[in-house]
């Protein structure tokens, strides 16, 4: 399947207003003219034929600074001075380092048109945090070999080991990662899978359980063992292609997972087997694993219920995570997914965050170029997660040696996450999104939320598309390894913008 | 087994004037529909009680910044901003959210737990520079945290032998000093001169609660706190001894302000304390830019225990202001090194304090090669205080906190602890150590943002470009 035969459709906000990065505010010495309504051309100002008075001002769709210089200026064409523009106090509560304001904002005009916004005033692609992604550039040639943007794959095999099993092939080197039923709601679960097949790729269940609204989707579903093998069961091994084992993830990495009791409502504890209104944990680390040989044993017993699945193995990035990495192949896994600590979607202790084990960007250089040693590396696929936020960061992450990259918290943003971090609360997400709160998890219903994904997806698409074009290349994965691609603004004389621009 | 080492935390709210994060402001335009009053799951807005046809003013302290009343609004009425008082306080070491989440901790006591990932900045300074490792395999399982097998948090102050000797008999021919066990590796030490009496008295009562020690000034040990004297720590100058004699009598640990006499005169300054006390002895040394010489010249001289204090944001003393200051990540590795270095390391007990200010600090300190740590300010922040950095450091305290009685006050700082313990039980969790003392200088279980950042993106992208030029 060609990504360019998806169907995109415009999918506004279910809100009434956005957030506004701009504030237009109209004084008292408006005298109602129009001219204002009709010199904007992105609907800010409105004047309804036959009412006397023009519209309050809707801001967010205002593109801000960047129209000073445009003729249609409303500020400037005003007769009365009565318009002004100024940035809206309201934007520096949205967002953080990792997560800016702008790169939220990005993130939803993508889910609502399915492009990467056109306006100049939003840095969508790169955030703030002073490190790793947001400090690595493409170094794009001037004069780059011609290939037209049609002849471009961006599609990835998942199973490379040549061993007889399923030769799964994904149409986009993305796919969405675990959240489990009760830390998100059914539909949010629901429209992820429902578009993991319009994509021709993967979403994963997390490791509450397969809901049974899963089941249309069940080739484009992985499903997950934690340690907490809650709700696996031999039957939700063998319907899908994919089984991924949890030994880690990024957000808290050695410490297991843990549902909170106030999220395990009826449905949610009926899923996982247990016993509603109890905190649940998957205990870390599986208690029969202590070597690498449990873990084939591990491996053999899952491709023994399931002869045509690939397996995969989550893991988070230790000092060792290469010597993991290496361990996992021998033990005959196909899809090494490596997750660092700057992700995460569900609820985890702050201290965890951030402080235990290394970010993304350093294991995949290290993963990679330890498999390479090994001779291992035509034989894996790497998978990194845990801190891709955009497109770029794909790309990045695929220049520094992945294969493809998982992503959650783009996935959720898309849905209007506004990452205010609650997820862990009593009903969870205000939302709606990380929800099993009956009256919140029916906020959005799911051919809206699938359209915001497929949208998303598609525009990350484009913009893949688009680097590899700049690069002259054909295939996603002649990027893979290419550090070459990259520079790193500390390390380097060249000034951020030689290349980018 | 012993009885396992637990701390009891008790929810303990404190009626004082919180600092929140997000106002919103209900703008003139508003119909008083009462959408907001749905939208909003934490009940920030809700009608006013004498006239429930108008609307409240919004009660911004439980907004949670979701949007969601912003976005459904039907009028656009209302305006969201950060509170001027949160962007105020604190400064570039002590953020304005750490303070919240230490009161939250305070209250509770639990682990402050949030959702959708890490929010800050890729890398800080100081510790937040570094990483702990994980143990993707092979670890303390979870429920042996909080459940059956133990993960011991203890430490121990004093001098060790470097080995043992025994005579021709076999018996044992050397004399084991003797230590101090704590069953967690933070001692308070006392973090301002002007605190009222009952803040004083919650900190001892706390400390003893927790089973570790207080470092006060000797001559703030009154009567009322006589009976928690195992759990104080009187401090003074060598020259005050005499007059401290009595309190110095009682206690187990002693600390000894720094000065060149003690430096020259080490064993002097410990006879006269022997004559005195059995008190183990502390000294307590201001970070300088050369600690590390005279650290190692203390520890041979006979030093027990060490206590290297750095400025409240856990900076060097000296040296000229700005960014030539070393921080304590890097103060403690250095002594730590040095000791290692004249092979005397593991006869002393380093304590490392000023700027420890989240519970991630203390492993991190630990690994970096202290054996235990010290906290002042952040004791201070669990009873409401708001510290500011500019233009010089302030600690305000709330009004009224001398009414609130004192198991109240006690409590939260207990709470603090018990939260901070559970935290260090996660990360030592995670990193398959089952005992503190293990923690010490074992930095092959840290990752140092400098080492690992030249070692990948430096060896990629540096080398090329010295090739190009
Ligand atoms: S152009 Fe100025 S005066 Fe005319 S309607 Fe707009 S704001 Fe009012
Ligand atoms: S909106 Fe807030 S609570 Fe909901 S998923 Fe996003 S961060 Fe979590
Ligand atoms: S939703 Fe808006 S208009 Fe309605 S009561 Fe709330 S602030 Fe007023
Ligand atoms: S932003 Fe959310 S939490 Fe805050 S007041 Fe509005 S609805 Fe309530």
């Amino acid at each position: 399947m060609k990504p360019s035969t998806v169907k995109i459709r415009k999918m506004p906000s279910r809100f009434k207003h956005q957030v506004p990065k701009y504030k237009v505010t109209r004084s008292d010495a408006c005298i109602n003219c129009g001219t204002c309504a009709r010199a904007c051309p992105y609907g800010v100002h409105e004047r309804v034929e036959g009412h006397n008075k023009v519209k309050p001002p809707i801001d967010y769709k205002c593109i801000g600074f960047e129209c000073q210089g445009k003729d249609f200026y409303c500020v400037a064409k005003c007769p009365r001075k009565a318009l002004s523009l100024s940035l809206n106090p309201m934007y520096a509560t949205l967002g953080d380092f990792r997560w800016t304001a702008d790169m939220i904002t990005g993130t939803w005009i993508m889910a609502e048109t399915g492009y990467p916004p056109q306006r100049t005033d939003l840095e969508y692609n790169v955030g703030n945090s002073g490190g790793g992604f947001d400090k690595l550039r493409f170094k794009f040639p001037a004069h780059p070999p011609q290939v037209d943007k049609s002849e471009i794959s961006t599609a990835i095999p998942l199973n490379r080991r040549n061993d007889g099993r399923a030769n799964v092939v994904i149409s986009t080197p993305v796919y969405g990662g675990g959240m489990s039923f009760g830390s998100v709601s059914l539909p949010t679960m629901v429209s992820k899978a429902r578009n993991a097949t319009i994509w021709n790729t993967f979403t994963c269940t997390g490791e509450g359980g397969y809901p049974e609204m899963l089941q249309p989707y069940d080739d484009h579903v992985i499903t997950q063992i934690a340690t907490g093998l809650f709700g696996v069961r031999e039957e939700t091994i063998q319907r899908v292609k994919i089984i991924e084992f949890k030994y880690a993830q990024g957000a808290k990495p050695g410490l297991g997972g843990h549902l909170l009791g106030e999220k395990n409502t009826e449905s949610v504890a009926k899923m996982r087997e247990a016993v509603k209104g109890y905190p649940l944990f998957s205990p870390f680390p599986f208690h029969s694993v202590y070597s690498i040989e449990d873990h084939k044993k591990h491996i053999d017993w899952v491709k023994e219920m399931n002869p045509n699945a690939l397996v995969s193995v989550k893991v988070s990035t230790p000092n060792d995570v290469d010597m993991v990495a290496v361990g996992s192949y021998y033990a005959g896994a196909h899809i090494i997914h490596i997750d660092g600590g700057y992700g995460g979607t569900g609820a985890a202790p702050d201290i965890a965050k951030k402080n235990i084990a290394m970010p993304i960007e350093y294991a995949i250089t290290k993963v990679h170029n330890f498999l390479k040693d090994e001779g291992a590396r035509d034989a894996m696929t790497l998978i990194a997660s845990g801190g891709i936020r955009t497109a770029h960061d794909l790309a990045k992450a695929i220049c520094l040696g992945a294969d493809g990259v998982v992503i959650g918290t783009a996935e959720l943003v898309s849905l209007e996450c506004v990452r205010c971090g609650n997820c862990e609360s009593g009903r969870g997400c205000a939302r709606g999104i990380a929800s099993t709160d009956s009256e919140l998890a029916d906020l959005f219903d799911e051919d809206w939320a699938t359209q915001r994904l497929v949208n998303m997806y598609h525009a990350w698409n484009v913009q893949l598309v688009e680097i590899l074009q700049r690069f002259g290349m054909r295939s996603v994965k002649e990027l893979v390894g290419r550090t070459d691609l990259l520079e790193h603004i500390d390390y380097s004389h060249e000034t951020e913008f030689a290349h980018n621009g | 087994m012993p009885k396992k080492y637990h701390i009891h935390p008790k929810i303990t709210p404190l009626d004082l004037d919180y600092v929140f994060k997000f106002k919103i402001v209900r703008g003139e335009n508003c119909i008083n529909c009462g959408k907001c009053t749905k939208v909003c799951i934490y009940e920030a807005h809700k009608r006013r009680k004498d006239d429930p046809r108008k609307m409240a003013d919004p009660n911004t302290v439980v907004c949670r910044n979701c949007f969601r009343c912003i976005q459904e609004c039907p009028r656009g009425a209302l305006e969201k901003s950060l509170d001027k008082d949160f962007t105020n306080i604190g400064g570039a070491f002590w953020k304005p959210d750490m303070l919240i989440s230490l009161w939250k901790q305070a209250e509770d006591g639990k682990v402050p737990v949030s959702g959708a990932g890490y929010r800050g900045p890729f890398t800080g300074t100081g510790f937040d520079s570094m990483w702990t490792d994980m143990s993707e395999i092979v670890r303390p399982t979870r429920d042996g945290i909080h459940g059956r097998e133990y993960i011991s948090t203890s430490v121990d102050l004093g001098r060790k032998l470097n080995h043992l000797t025994f005579d021709a008999d076999g018996q044992l021919a050397s004399t084991v000093p003797d230590t101090v066990d704590l069953p967690i590796p933070i001692l308070f030490d006392t973090p301002a001169d002007n605190l009222s009496s009952n803040v004083k008295e919650a900190l001892v009562k706390a400390a003893a609660e927790i089973s570790t020690c207080i470092i006060m000034p000797a001559a703030d040990i009154t009567p009322r706190v006589e009976k928690y004297r195992d759990n104080i720590i009187p401090c003074l100058a060598p020259t005050e001894i005499d007059t401290h004699k009595a309190v110095l009598k009682k206690a187990r640990l002693v600390s000894i302000e720094y000065s060149d006499a003690v430096l020259n005169d080490f064993p002097g300054l410990k006879k006269k304390i022997k004559k005195l006390s059995d008190a183990l002895t502390i000294i307590r040394i201001p970070a300088m830019n050369d600690v590390e010489g005279i650290v190692a010249k203390l520890a041979h001289s006979g030093a027990e225990i060490i206590h290297i204090v750095a400025d409240y944001r856990g900076q060097e003393l000296n040296g000229s202001a700005g960014s030539d200051r070393r921080l304590l990540k890097d103060i403690i590795r250095a002594v730590h090194l040095r000791l290692v270095e004249d092979r005397i390391r593991d006869e002393i007990t380093l304590i490392a304090s000023g700027g420890i200010a989240m519970a991630e600090h203390v492993p991190k300190a630990m690994l970096c090669g202290a054996d235990l740590t010290a906290i002042d300010i952040p004791l201070m922040i669990a009873l409401g205080a708001r510290i500011y950095e500019e233009p010089e450091k302030l600690l305000i305290f709330p009004e009224g906190l001398g009414k609130i009685p004192l198991p109240i006050v006690t409590q939260r700082i207990v709470n603090l602890m018990g939260a901070w313990h559970s935290q260090i039980l996660e990360m030592m969790g995670a990193m398959g150590i089952r005992e503190a003392r293990r923690l010490r200088g074992e930095s092959g279980r840290a990752i140092f943002f400098e080492e690992i950042d030249k070692d990948t993106f430096g060896k990629l992208f540096k080398k090329r470009e010295a090739v190009s030029v």
